[in-house]
Formats: C-alpha cells, structure tokens, sequence
C-alpha cells in the first residue's frame, strides 16, 4: 500500500469511527426516516406505487438531502484545525488531499447510511405492499418498478455528496464553529432556494425559455430534479421528455463535488501561506 | 531520504535554523527578525507570556508560516522513519471519545510505530483503554509527548508540556520529554517552570518582546551572567524589563507573568 493510500485510509476509518461515535448523527437518521415514511404514507403515494411515492418524496427529499449533508459536512474540516489537531497530523506524511479525501470519504459514507438506509427501507417497504403489482422489473416506458426508486436513490446521493463537497468546502474556509454554522446555512439556503429563484428571476426578466432545460440543470436541485423528471418521472410519459439537459445535470452534481473538493484541498493546503503573505503585505502597506 | 542535517560552527549538527524570522499577526510582530540554531539535546525556550515561545515553537514545527525570513529543518536520515518533527501544541488536541491506545494507534499508523510501545515509554500501558476525556491533565501530556516521539522525528518540539500540572506530574513531564533527547534527538520544549528547566535543559532559549534575548549552553550562559540558576538568569535578563513579574506564579519558581495573552 502506498504512502498516500495507507494515510487516506487511516484519517477514512478514525473520521468514521468519529461520525459512529456521535450520538445526535443517529437522532438524525432516525429522523430522516420518520420524515421519509410519514410522507410516503400521508402523501399516499406509498400505497399506490414506486412512482407515486417518489412523486411524493420528490420535494421533502430536495430539503432533506442537503440538510443532512451540511450538517454531516459544515465541521468536517473545522474540527481538526479548530482544535490544533491539523497542526499535528501535518507533522507526520499526510498529504492535504489524502486527508481532506479520507474525512471526506467518511463522511460520504455516513451520508449514503443516514439517507440511503431510510430511504432504501422506505423504498423497499413500498415495493414490498403497495398495490397496483411494482414487483415486476421495469425494461420498458411505463412500468412502475423497483428499479426507479434505486435510480431516485441515487441521483438523491449524488445530490448529498455535492452538498457535502461544498460544506466542507465552507468548513474549510471558516473562522470558528459560529461563522461555519452561518457559512453552511448559506449554502442550504442557497442551494435549496436560490438556484429556482435565479431561475425565475432570469425567466421575469425575459430569458429564453428554450434554455430553461440547461438552466435548471446548472444547480444541484434543478439537476437533482431534472433527472429525477427525466429518469425516473418520465418513464410515464413519452421518452425524451426534455425536461431537463441529462448531460449537463450529471456534470452539475459531479462539478459541484469535485469544486467543492478542490477548494477544501487549496484552502487547507495554502490557507497559511495566504495568510502569511496578506501579513506581508499588511506590514509594507500598513493597513 | 537525504540527511541534510548540517553543521553549526562548532562542528555540531544543526537540526533545524532560523534565518531573519518574522511573524505577524494583525501588523505587530510577535517573532521579530529570530536568527537561531537548533541542535540535538534538549533547548528550553523560556520568556514572559507575549514573548512569542508559542509562536515560535510552531514556526519550528511548520504550523506557523514565516511572514519573512527562513526556517530549515533537517530531512530524516540516519535510519530514522518519514517524519521530520514531531509536535506537542499547548492545547492538547486529541479527540476525547477515542482512548490513549486509539489516538496513539491512528498516529502511529501513518509510520508504522507501535502504539503499545509508545504507551509504555510514557507510563499509560495502565490507561491505555480510558478515553482522552477522562484522563487527568498530566496523562493528556504524556500521551501528547509519546504522540510527538512517533516515526523518531529528528526534531521534536513541546509546547510547555508541564501547563497546568502538579509538581508530581511536571517532574514526570519533562524527565520524558528529555529522555527523548538522550539519542540525538533536538527537543526543544518552552516552560514556565524555571526550576526543571534547570534541571533538565541543555541549551536556553530566552525570548523577551518577540526577540531573542538570550541563547547558549547553560553553562556558558550562567558564567557570562554570572548567575547560578536559570530564574536567576530570567531576572537577570528580563524581568527588569517586565512589569509585575512578583506578582503571580504557577508554582513557587514558576514565572508567570498575568494580564499578557499568549
């Protein structure tokens, strides 16, 4: 095993063993599926099918999702340099990108266990005794299945793990516990509301509705639905129903990540060297 | 790896140096222009609070970044592991829900050490099972000295490692921490504590407002000030600077002066 791979893997399991340690992440899990089942069941799409019930959780899961992702990702690099703890870990060979992967990847797995397993639970639930028949595997438009709740899941994860990217990203950037809380409740805000708002604003000021298609899909939620319309929705109706640019929507939700990612990396790897040189600069310019 | 480990003027390794060292924080300088030489043994950096050890320490262990000026530290060799300093912050950072064994284990991955070993060398193979947060004070030290001992770093620096500790467990401190220095090792350990650092330090390291006042053998010190203890030097060199320096005390030869964040 590599230098690099041994030290992802050893910040990976104490970050996990970190995540299954704190109490109030298993509240949260619990919580999620306590909302999930309510609104499959009061929203009655649960009873009827895989495609109603996502039509259902549709919404509650836009929310849910990246509520869960900030929350797992707005300290996950703060602890460490809040604490000094960074300061010692650096002293040994842990690149910053194997460390900020390894808490990361942790995370990640927390995330795919808080919101998968409720999700999953529910989804198999539905399938198990919701009627019209949903046992029968989709190959065709029109077939309520199984396998749309597992494409729902997953674009539904891919949603978290961009959220997660940029919270973390955020965690990295902030001062203190307080400023990080205020800095990851921008992103959920933004994020859940800002995207459609801009969206809006855009079509009232007379934007083309033509390439409404590629402008939702340039913000997690408006990529998240979008293929959720396009790949999960839509089987019900003709193929191709262009609600949303597929394309565009997958880079979205990966560009977001990996952004994210990158600038938790740049931050924790030359955030002292910044500071040191705006010192510099403060002492030549006297400001 | 390289040893690039060089030689002062004497003809003594040279660990780590300090080349024109200026740090800031908000436009002050809180290291002023530090020009030194680190070599194997233990160095004590002592100095009012404000003086700037803290910053110091973690200019030399790379938590600090320089503002201007050079730090050099050694690369490994010698047959010694992958890490070049081994680092005690002032804070004792670990996590509490995780045990002595746990946090010296996830360290001690990343060199391949043993952390049972590490245990051992400290005296914690009894609490080596007991969580961070329920271990006393001066058993946190321990653990952040055996912590900062990992991989044989050739430079191992402790920021005031006996803080807040009875005199039981001060003495314990730093006996462990000079230990580490019996095998060529550069520790460089600050203190309040003039007394153990009489008794213990090879070298002094006196800063005084950010500079440094005073740096030799402890010997050559004593006899160039004509003193024969070390706060004898401190009051010698620095305290006729320093307002209310009678006025409060970690211990009976501890020099603590109040009022002054560090």
């Amino acid at each position: 095993m590599t230098s690099a791979l041994r030290a992802l893997g050893t910040v990976f399991r104490r970050e996990l063993a970190t995540v299954l340690r704190t109490p109030g992440y298993a509240v949260l899990g619990l919580g999620v599926l306590l909302i999930v089942a309510a609104v499959a069941v009061v929203g009655g799409g649960g009873s009827t099918g895989i495609l109603p019930a996502v039509v259902d959780l549709l919404l509650p899961v836009e929310v849910l999702v990246p509520l869960v992702a900030v929350v797992l990702g707005y300290r996950a690099l703060l602890t460490d340099v809040g604490s000094g703890e960074l300061a010692v870990i650096r002293t040994y060979p842990v690149g910053v990108v194997a460390y900020t992967l390894g808490v990361l990847l942790a995370r990640l797995v927390a995330l795919i266990v808080l919101v998968g397993v409720p999700l999953a639970m529910v989804g198999g639930y539905i399938w198990a005794t919701a009627s019209p028949e949903t046992g029968i595997y989709a190959t065709h438009t029109g077939v309520d299945s199984p396998l749309l709740f597992v494409r729902f899941l997953t674009f539904a994860l891919a949603l978290g793990a961009s959220y997660l990217a940029v919270a973390a990203a955020v965690s990295s950037l902030a001062a203190g516990r307080r400023s990080a809380l205020a800095l990851g409740s921008v992103v959920l805000l933004g994020g859940v509301l800002g995207g459609d708002l801009g969206v809006l604003r855009s079509l009232s000021d007379g934007g083309s509705t033509t390439a409404l298609a590629g402008t939702v899909a340039s913000t997690p939620n408006g990529a998240f639905r979008g293929l959720v319309f396009e790949y999960v929705v839509g089987v019900a109706f003709e193929a191709g129903n262009g609600f949303v640019d597929p394309g565009r929507a997958v880079l979205t939700l990966l560009g977001w990540s990996v952004v994210g990612v990158a600038v938790a990396v740049g931050s924790l790897a030359y955030g002292r060297r910044v500071d040191a040189v705006l010192e510099r600069l403060r002492g030549r310019f006297r400001f | 790896m390289t040893d690039t480990t060089t030689l002062t003027a004497d003809g003594e390794r040279r660990i780590a140096s300090f080349t024109d060292v200026t740090r800031t924080y908000g436009g002050i300088p809180v290291v002023d222009s530090v020009s030194l030489s680190i070599r194997p043994g233990t160095t004590a950096v002592i100095g009012p609070n404000g003086s700037g050890k803290s910053t110091l320490l973690g200019l030399l262990a790379g938590s600090v970044e320089p503002v201007e000026g050079v730090v050099d530290r050694a690369e490994t060799g010698d047959g010694r592991g992958e890490r070049r300093v081994g680092y005690l912050p002032q804070d004792v950072p670990f996590r509490g829900s995780f045990t002595a064994r746990e946090t010296l284990a996830f360290y001690a991955r990343f060199v391949g050490a043993d952390p049972d070993a590490l245990l051992a060398s400290v005296g914690l193979t009894d609490a080596a099972d007991r969580r961070v947060d329920a271990l006393s004070g001066g058993m946190r030290r321990l653990l952040g000295i055996a912590q900062a001992t990992i991989g044989d770093p050739p430079l191992v620096v402790l920021d005031e490692p006996t803080s807040g500790l009875d005199p039981g467990m001060r003495e314990r401190a730093f006996r462990v921490a000079a230990a580490a220095a019996d095998d060529g090792t550069a520790v460089v350990v600050s203190s309040h504590d003039l007394d153990l650092v009489g008794e213990h330090a090879d070298r002094l390291l006196l800063l005084d407002r950010g500079g440094v006042a005073a740096a030799d053998d402890v010997d050559s010190l004593f006899e160039d000030h004509d003193v024969s203890s070390v706060e004898e030097l401190y009051r010698s060199v620095v305290a006729s600077d320093s307002d209310g320096l009678g006025g409060s005390s970690e211990a009976d030869h501890a020099v603590h002066v109040t009022g002054v964040s560090e």
